[in-house]
């Protein structure tokens, strides 16, 4: 390995230090670790971008069907209007509730018995799979924000060790001989603490917003069982 | 779907954040200004050595000469006045200044004056007249004695910085390095020193430990080597004192290559006296 050092650090006393040169002198070990660093980077800002503009439909999605459910507006016309395909966590929640209340109504022999168990629980697993939907890929952002300045010590350490091996070979400790290296190395750092930072800041926000937005279903989820319940009370009353 | 919008958006970010950093980054080279240069001189250590000893000494000779100028100062002060008229004479009065010393001289004349005034006239002349011509000038000088005095005291300011010259001059250890060459250089003494001692193993003095001093005469060789087996100078008796002699003989016996020591000076140091004191050696155990 030793020549091969030697060979890559001698011509670099050109002092040229761009980025280019700095990525195309760095050992292979130390370029795989930027090129992974710069992909984490890039999906980091794709998930960031994905989920911003998730959440923030979601919001909204949420906004419009509350005020369309307080409105006063027949639950069934809802119902019919969303249950081809509810777009969104809440209307899956609704629809799911209203399918299970349906078909307990529709079958010949009227079960009231466990309908409220059943309700509640048919809307906690929609809640379990929306979240579940909601905070998809928060995990890759945590992983990448722990784990990313790590990945870039990796690469500086192996470039320093890289350029103390250039050290060795031309028997030379002059900065020329050692500067190139280091930088290239601690530009390994660089790119692992650029691809981590925005990583652990958007996981923070994104885990509070799915907090916020599964609080926020739960309490619907509440509410709506407790309009179904009364309802049953009331046709069970009847029905007797 | 979203997620492959978002992805596309993010790497055309990365791509552009990318190409404005190596095009923005490329073209600027650092520039480190070059330092001044620094003079720097390049002294042996014994150099260094003689520098100090003379830097140490320095201060007091320029310390003592001043008290002296501030008492003749205060006594020429009115005279001062006339300098200006005397300046110029300087060169030619500088060699009368040399005989001022004698001032004693003056007060001679009157008993040579008093007998050349009993004694015949002839007579004088026959039998010295040499002396007569300085009697002669010493005759008018009462009269203007005052005028003398005070120029004999305007010489005295020329005399005065020579005196301080020469009293600096005068101090060895000023002026004069090359008065010391020949010499072994404190640190190399030093270093012998440092050396002989940390190799002195001597037996544990106990309870009676009374002062012993043993001068172990050592011949070197060129090289640094013993020429021969070292000579103990000292005589003494008991068995501390052999154990003692013993002890300083192996310490100059294993220390052998004496590196420290320079071949330029070889003939300063071919023979040395180093005295081994249990003193020096036990400094630091308590004293009882």
């Amino acid at each position: 390995m030793n020549p091969d050092v030697a060979q890559s650090a001698l011509p670099l006393t050109s002092s040229d230090l761009s980025l280019l040169t700095l990525f195309w002198h760095a050992h292979w070990i130390v370029k795989s670790v930027m090129i992974g660093l710069l992909g984490c980077s890039v999906w980091v800002w794709a998930i960031f971008i994905d989920k911003t503009v998730l959440y923030a439909h979601s919001r909204k999605a949420m906004d419009r069907f509350e005020q369309a459910f307080w409105s006063g507006d027949s639950l069934d016309e809802l119902y019919r209007s969303l249950s081809s395909k509810p777009n969104h966590s809440m209307a899956a929640l609704f629809v799911a509730a209203m399918r299970e209340w349906k078909r307990s109504f529709e079958g010949a022999p009227k079960s009231f018995a466990g309908l409220q168990a059943r309700i509640e629980k048919v809307m906690d697993v929609t809640i379990a799979r929306e979240v579940e939907r909601l905070e998809r890929r928060l995990l890759v952002l945590a992983t990448i924000g722990s784990a990313g300045p790590f990945i870039g010590l990796f690469g500086t350490v192996w470039g320093i060790m890289t350029s103390f091996q250039s050290i060795a070979a031309s028997k030379n400790t002059s900065l020329a001989i050692v500067a190139p290296g280091i930088a290239e190395a601690l530009f390994a750092t660089a790119l692992g603490l650029v691809a981590a930072i925005p990583a652990t800041i958007f996981y923070n926000k994104f885990a509070a917003e799915v907090n916020k937005q599964a609080q926020r279903l739960e309490s619907f989820a509440d509410e709506f069982a407790a309009i179904l319940s009364r309802q049953i009370d009331l046709n069970g009353v009847r029905g007797a | 779907m979203r997620m492959r919008t978002a992805s596309a958006i993010s790497a055309g970010l990365h791509i552009a954040v990318l190409l404005w950093a190596t095009l923005s980054f490329t073209g600027k080279s650092f520039d480190a200004p070059q330092p001044d240069p620094l003079p720097v001189n390049l002294i042996s250590d014994k150099e260094f050595s003689e520098l100090t000893k003379g830097v140490k000494q320095a201060p007091k000779p320029v310390e003592k000469p001043k008290p002296l100028v501030e008492k003749k100062a205060d006594e020429v002060k009115p005279v001062e006045e006339i300098k200006p008229k005397i300046d110029d004479k300087k060169p030619e009065i500088k060699p009368t200044a040399e005989q001022v010393p004698p001032p004693a001289p003056l007060p001679k004349p009157d008993p040579i004056a008093e007998k050349l005034k009993s004694e015949p006239d002839p007579r004088a002349a026959k039998a010295d007249p040499a002396p007569l011509p300085p009697h002669k000038p010493s005759r008018p000088q009462p009269k203007f004695d005052a005028s003398k005095i005070a120029a004999l005291l305007d010489k005295r300011e020329p005399e005065r910085k020579a005196a301080l010259g020469s009293d600096l001059n005068s101090s060895p250890s000023l002026g004069a390095p090359m008065g010391n060459a020949a010499r072994l250089s404190q640190s190399e003494l030093d270093a012998l020193r440092a050396r002989l001692m940390a190799l002195w193993n001597p037996p544990d003095p106990g309870r009676d430990a009374e002062r012993l001093r043993i001068t172990i005469r050592i011949t070197f060789t060129r090289g640094g080597m013993l020429a021969a087996p070292p000579i103990v100078l000292t005589s003494g008796s008991g068995p501390r004192f052999m154990a003692m002699r013993d002890s300083a003989v192996r310490a100059v016996l294993i220390g052998q290559p004496y590196t420290m020591l320079r071949p330029e000076h070889y003939d300063s140091w071919r023979e040395i006296d180093f005295t081994f004191d249990t003193s020096e050696m036990y400094k630091d155990l308590p004293t009882r």
